[in-house]
């Protein structure tokens, strides 16, 4: 485990061109977001004096009349959205199965499905752990999106069972009659964090068991995606040790990362230099998260590598754009 | 203490009511002399309050079942200037008796699932079995009446007739027994686990006015109002759980069956509250100051808030000192402070020398929980506990300045209090150190009453009030026009009006134009108009700067500057002009007018102008337009903003994006 996981980083380090592709990614969706919002800021604040102090530092009293009025993105902007905070609300709400602003939902969506798309040159690159270039990057996310898209609708049935309907079971109608008559609130805080990591579990296999199916379908060549789901939980329950271990040391990479932001996060600023080093931290654990998940990826290739017969085996033929069958393979 | 229980085995075999005319007996005897630190009955000084509704009560609790049963002797004084040809009573614990009651309909209007998954055994109920007035048994006589509305289902107010009018000046002697069931908590009230707030739960007279019974149904939105009176309470649960209990407590007995039981005992308070656990750690310490009584307090907390136990104490001395200084001396000599249980829902509720504070496992400094709910609910001794007004009319009588008091106070210590948001299930708290919470806005709580500020006109009786937003008005709005009112007239003149209106009804029930009397006054002028505004009228405040201009004319900038006012309600402004040089001009504005037009002339353009520059009027709903700047920032500091927005988001589109 220990040798794949390394491996996962060196594959992750080495191709750094892959990380800033996905920042980028991130960028694409977040950066016409967040001038919609600038917008609705700026409107609002006008030429209002309040301005100075928002400016300055935090207009409490502004951010509450502004999301007051405020309508879709408008209502996402609150004071969670400061410093460590912002990373807090979105594990909570993510955890506690909070529902977002429509809008919200819309973005993720969208970035969701580049996600989709660029998975299969990801895993591509680093099968292969050689450069790939652009045009091999695309052409294997051009083969395997189609693919990952009928995935997507496994994974789709499969987090709808788990959130649509064993969370609320779990959270909404187990946990409340598990504390009905606890008067104590950390025995109670107890029983949450309990059934948490349950569920935490439940997400956590699933997610790997996705991962190894596109690991596989990359790897292997695979069509059918319910079959590479099927060898992918057939791997992990042959590597049970191995893959838990990996899931294990990847999590605490991310708990790192969250960690380390907590020190770091910028709280309110100003404006001017102070406001682009804010962002500048910002931008650094974000590409940190997305390393993260890139290690995962990665580490899980390699390990599925270190199980065939020889290691850094892909089946497929590298696709040469235009002219090659699996080119022509993606029309 | 075997002897005493020997002599308690024949107590308790003797018939309930002699039980409670001994009682009764024995504090008449005992008078003054049982009350901690007052001096025997020759020596004592003069009543308080006039004590026209006394109650000498044993109860019982079997926390097996949840029941109590109890017997109580009235001693009640007619002081009004009409004979009373019935008695009217509350009995709120039927309130939850089942869904069909005045309060839980109303209650339906404010959304909750609360009450979904209750059981059978998580409801309440309320049983008279026995009434007699005078000693004539009046238990056939007692009906149910509504005179709220016209649900017949509502059985929150018993009337019973007499057979002779009780006419003014004269005293009856009421003799009541009842069984009563616990239920799982509502507002404040209840059981869960081996924790047991019991408020409300004894059958409790209404207050005869010359206008007749003041005896509302209980509703969802308001609280309580009846007479004062003296108070003497035996109480018996299981052996040694600690008991707290409005009053102090006088006698304690062990008995051979292994309860043990409590008596209390406290003069001119309206109310009796008590709360027993076995999972009570105790507490005590005093309060001191140079020119106000002493205080011993007692707290009484969950053990997983043992290291909060001075927080407790620090917030009530803040209380009892600025709320002494301020507006006069807290004298009973003794306060009781409930930490209650987690899930009890008994947190932040006031009853006479006992309160509810309520705080949580994890609570950051320089976070005011639990100091906040503290200093509120110690401060409630001051108003309702003392200036006792009808909280079913006029709620915001003592919610309202309450409210506005507890912002003061918590400014004079809590300074700075910021925010903490709670997160995973609420559980888990994060403190924005950036984030300070001002007293003007949060303390009086603008946000609340800017969401819901056309709700309902406050001079409605509180009891119809919106359900879901009465609180706004009740609290949030009544803070924001005291604090405008104190901002307007000066702290001095406003600090007059508080400690005035406190002396003059201290152990008395004002109504609303009492305050208003007391306001104009010791101010000195006719603030009518200002009342007919924030007390008589629903409408909003909101004034603005609709256009400022600075434009070059000869030699000569024209500067020209339009102010309006875009709300309904009137309020005198300052408009204030500050020009590039540094010059500045406050233009007064009666405020009537839809908009009013300043022109001025100088050799300099403006740089901005200002409606409100002070912030006087803390109701105004809308501040950001009350000012313009010719040199706007607004572009930056969305910048700012949507760059802190974006990592946010980005974070959440990762969070999701682990899915994948």
């Amino acid at each position: 485990m220990t040798s794949a996981w390394r491996d996962g980083i060196r594959r992750v380090n080495g191709a750094p061109a892959l990380l800033l592709g996905v920042w980028a990614l991130t960028l694409l969706v977040s950066v016409p977001m967040a001038a919609a919002m600038r917008g609705m800021l700026a409107q609002h604040l006008g030429a209002s004096l309040a301005a100075d102090t928002a400016a300055s530092g935090v207009n409490y009293d502004w951010m509450q009349e502004f999301s007051d009025q405020a309508a879709g993105l408008g209502v996402t902007f609150r004071p969670t959205i400061l410093g460590f905070g912002a990373v807090l609300d979105n594990l909570s709400a993510f955890i506690d199965n909070t529902m977002r602003p429509v809008v919200i939902v819309a973005a993720a969506t969208v970035y969701i499905v580049l996600w989709i798309f660029v998975a299969g040159g990801i895993i591509d690159r680093y099968a292969r752990d050689r450069p790939t270039r652009t045009v091999g990057f695309f052409a294997s996310s051009g083969v395997f999106f189609f693919r990952f898209l009928r995935l997507a609708a496994v994974q789709w049935i499969v987090y709808a069972l788990l959130f649509g309907w064993l969370h609320p079971l779990v959270f909404d109608r187990l946990y409340p009659e598990m504390v009905r008559e606890v008067p104590v609130e950390r025995t109670a805080f107890a029983i949450r964090a309990a059934l948490y990591l349950v569920f935490g579990l439940l997400v956590a296999a699933c997610t790997s068991v996705f991962d190894y199916a596109k690991v596989r379908a990359v790897v292997e060549d695979r069509r059918s995606m319910l079959s590479a789901t099927a060898q992918a939980i057939g791997f992990i329950r042959r590597n049970l040790r191995e893959a838990a271990a990996l899931f294990l040391a990847n999590f605490a990479l991310f708990a790192a990362v969250v960690a380390l932001y907590a020190f770091a996060a910028p709280g309110a600023g100003q404006t001017g230099a102070s406001m682009w080093l804010g962002f500048a931290i910002g931008q650094i654990y974000v590409i940190a998260r997305l390393w993260v998940k890139l290690v995962f990826w990665a580490s899980e290739t390699a390990l599925f590598q270190s199980r065939l017969a020889h290691a850094g085996y892909v089946n497929r033929p590298e696709p040469l754009w235009p002219e090659s069958p699996e080119a022509e393979a993606i029309s | 203490m075997h002897a005493v229980s020997e002599t308690l085995g024949g107590w308790y075999t003797m018939p309930r009511m002699r039980r409670a005319l001994l009682l009764t007996a024995a504090a008449v005897l005992s008078g003054a002399a049982i009350v901690s630190g007052q001096p025997g009955r020759s020596g004592a000084p003069a009543p308080l309050s006039p004590r026209n509704a006394s109650y000498t009560i044993t109860a019982r609790l079997d926390p097996a079942t949840r029941t109590i049963t109890g017997a109580e002797t009235i001693t009640w004084r007619n002081i009004t200037t009409v004979a009373a040809a019935e008695l009217q009573f509350h009995l709120y614990w039927n309130a939850w008796k089942d869904n069909r009651s005045t309060f839980m309909r109303e209650r339906a209007l404010a959304p909750s699932d609360g009450d979904r998954r209750r059981t059978a055994d998580d409801w309440a109920r309320i049983d008279v079995t026995a009434i007699k007035v005078g000693g004539d048994d009046r238990t056939a006589a007692k009906r149910f009446i509504t005179p709220d509305d016209d649900n017949a289902d509502d059985q929150t107010v018993m009337a019973v007739p007499l057979a002779q009018p009780i006419a003014p000046g004269m005293t009856a002697t009421i003799e009541v027994e009842w069984r009563a069931h616990v239920p799982r908590p509502f507002a404040r009230t209840g059981a869960i686990g081996d924790f047991f707030f019991i408020v409300q739960w004894f059958p409790k007279l209404g207050v005869l006015q010359d206008e007749g019974w003041n005896c509302h149904q209980f509703h969802a939105s308001t609280e309580f109002f009846s007479d004062f009176g003296v108070y003497d309470v035996s109480l018996t649960v299981p052996g040694k759980w600690p008991l707290g209990a409005t009053g102090v407590e006088i006698k304690r007995f062990e008995n051979t069956d292994g309860t043990t039981t409590y008596r209390y005992y406290q003069e001119d308070v309206h109310d009796f509250a008590w709360t027993t656990s076995p999972n009570y750690l105790e507490r005590t310490a005093r309060f001191e100051h140079p020119r106000l009584p002493p205080v011993e307090m007692r707290l009484l907390l969950q053990p997983e808030h043992a290291a909060q136990a001075e927080r407790h104490f620090d917030a009530t001395r803040t209380t009892l000192r600025y709320y002494g200084e301020w507006f006069g001396a807290y004298p009973y000599g003794h306060i009781t402070i409930i930490d209650p249980a987690y899930q009890s829902g008994a947190g932040g509720m006031e009853y006479p020398t006992l309160f509810t504070a309520g705080t949580r496992w994890i609570a950051p400094r320089g976070v005011t929980t639990p100091e906040g709910v503290t200093v509120h609910e110690a401060g409630h001794q001051f108003w309702y506990g003392m200036v006792a007004n009808n909280e079913f009319e006029d709620a915001w009588m003592d919610e309202g300045l309450n409210t506005y008091s507890t912002a003061r106070a918590i400014a004079q210590v809590y300074d700075p209090n910021v925010l903490a948001l709670r997160y995973f299930g609420g559980f888990v708290p994060w403190v924005f150190r950036d984030v300070v919470l001002s007293r003007e806005t949060e303390g009086n709580r603008l946000p609340g009453y800017r969401r819901d500020a056309e709700s309902d006109t406050p001079s409605t009786p509180s009891f119809r009030y919106f359900p879901a937003t009465g609180g706004s008005i009740t609290y949030d709005k009544t803070a924001l026009w005291l604090n405008t009112l104190e901002r307007w007239l000066g702290w001095p003149v406003m600090q007059r009006i508080m400690s005035t209106h406190f002396e003059r009804w201290k152990f008395r029930h004002p109504k609303p134009n009492d305050f208003f009397d007391v306001a104009t006054e010791v101010a000195g002028r006719d603030l009518g108009p200002f009342f007919d505004q924030v007390y008589r009228s629903s409408n909003v405040f909101d004034y603005g700067v609709q256009d400022l201009k600075s434009e070059r004319d000869g030699g000569q900038y024209r500067t020209t500057l339009a102010v309006r006012r875009y709300g309904e309600a009137i309020f005198p402004v300052d408009v204030a002009v500050t020009f590039s040089n540094g010059e500045h001009v406050t233009e007064h504005w009666d405020g009537t007018d839809r908009w009013k037009l300043y022109t001025y002339d100088r050799p300099f353009p403006a740089l901005s102008a200002q409606v409100d520059p002070d912030r006087v009027l803390l109701l105004d709903v809308t501040y950001t337009n009350n000012s313009k700047t010719l040199e706007p920032k607004g572009g930056s500091a969305a910048t700012k903003w949507s760059l802190k927005w974006m990592v946010w988001l980005q974070d959440c589109l990762l969070s999701w994006a682990a899915l994948v």
